[in-house]
């Protein structure tokens, strides 16, 4: 499919806010290192956009609390972790997220079962 | 790595960023782009397709943080494209302007078209009527109209010009605006985002 790479981005458009918050319920953690522990969990966002301006936004939503720390040797980092409201979200989110997988699993499997033989 | 960084404070200082906010977005960059390149990775490890857009992405991350307005990027368009709009439409409603004064204001050198009598009473603007007869009007240069047709307008000549000119410009205008505006309409509707939502 020619714009396969298109419909990734809208469909992570919605739910990479949930995923970085799933990934800060793994602990406190700075903007590269969520990107680290998302490409562990097997979404890489090589060729999509960055998680900068997004972590911005839940900043400012207030479902994320930050603070600086120190990290291994390094400078001093910025270490987001979920704030009592972003738990919330996420858990919202999730319910919202499975629903509509849900919903979309049902359409798409009852096309697979008219077009296979 | 810190060529981008630099393009990204350049951005940020162009949108007024306050410098706290600025020197910690850099301080957190480059903090990120050092650990990715001491690991073997690259830009694009960090930050995906923005790395090849230091202006957008600054852009978008001052603007998530608060600190911008959205649409940062296209501001200089913003104001151009309603200036573009509105400095040819002040040069049209001028000109209607001059010409409806010259048209009330110019009655000595007004010519006819056409006439059989005088319905209006004086005045710059007189109308001309159905009826029997003929009468002769003073014209621009000493010249003299004599009107034979079943009615007319006793106009100035360069006001009739102007207003045609004037008029027809902001008709055209209100046309190409139009065609314009519809068609930014349709752009937004039929194209997909250029960069995912989040960058």
């Amino acid at each position: 499919m020619g714009n396969a790479e298109g419909r990734r981005s809208q469909l992570l458009r919605g739910v990479l806010d949930l995923c970085l918050l799933a990934v800060m319920g793994d602990g406190p953690a700075y903007g590269y290192e969520m990107t680290k522990r998302l490409r562990a969990r097997g979404l890489s966002i090589v060729g999509e956009g960055s998680i900068y301006p997004l972590l911005g936004r839940l900043e400012r939503d207030g479902l994320v609390e930050t603070h600086r720390a120190a990290s291994n040797g390094g400078p001093p980092r910025k270490y987001y972790s979920l704030s009592p409201e972003g738990e919330r979200a996420l858990e919202a989110g999730v319910s919202e997220w499975q629903a509509a997988r849900d919903a979309v699993d049902g359409a798409l499997g009852l096309v697979k079962a008219e077009v296979m033989p | 790595m810190s060529q981008f960084v630099d393009e990204c404070r350049r951005e940020w200082r162009r949108l007024g960023v306050p410098d706290p906010i600025a020197n910690e977005m850099a301080a957190d960059l480059t903090a990120d782009l050092e650990e990715a390149e001491a690991e073997g990775g690259t830009a694009e490890d960090v930050l995906g397709n923005s790395a090849f857009d230091p202006r957008r992405f600054a852009a978008a991350w001052a603007a998530a943080r608060g600190v911008t307005s959205p649409p940062t990027l296209d501001s200089p368009s913003r104001w151009r494209r309603p200036m573009a709009i509105a400095l040819p439409a002040l040069v049209g409603v001028l000109v209607v302007g001059a010409g409806l004064l010259l048209l009330v204001g110019r009655r000595s050198s007004a010519f006819a078209v056409v006439t059989h009598r005088i319905v209006a009473g004086p005045g710059p603007i007189r109308l001309f009527g159905p009826g029997a007869g003929r009468i002769v009007i003073p014209g621009p240069l000493g010249r003299t109209f004599v009107g034979s047709g079943v009615a007319g307008v006793d106009v100035h000549p360069l006001a009739v010009l102007l207003l045609f000119v004037g008029l027809g410009g902001l008709g055209l205008l209100a046309v190409l605006y139009w065609s314009f505006f519809s068609g930014s309409r349709r752009y937004r509707r039929h194209d997909g985002p250029r960069t995912p939502g989040w960058n």
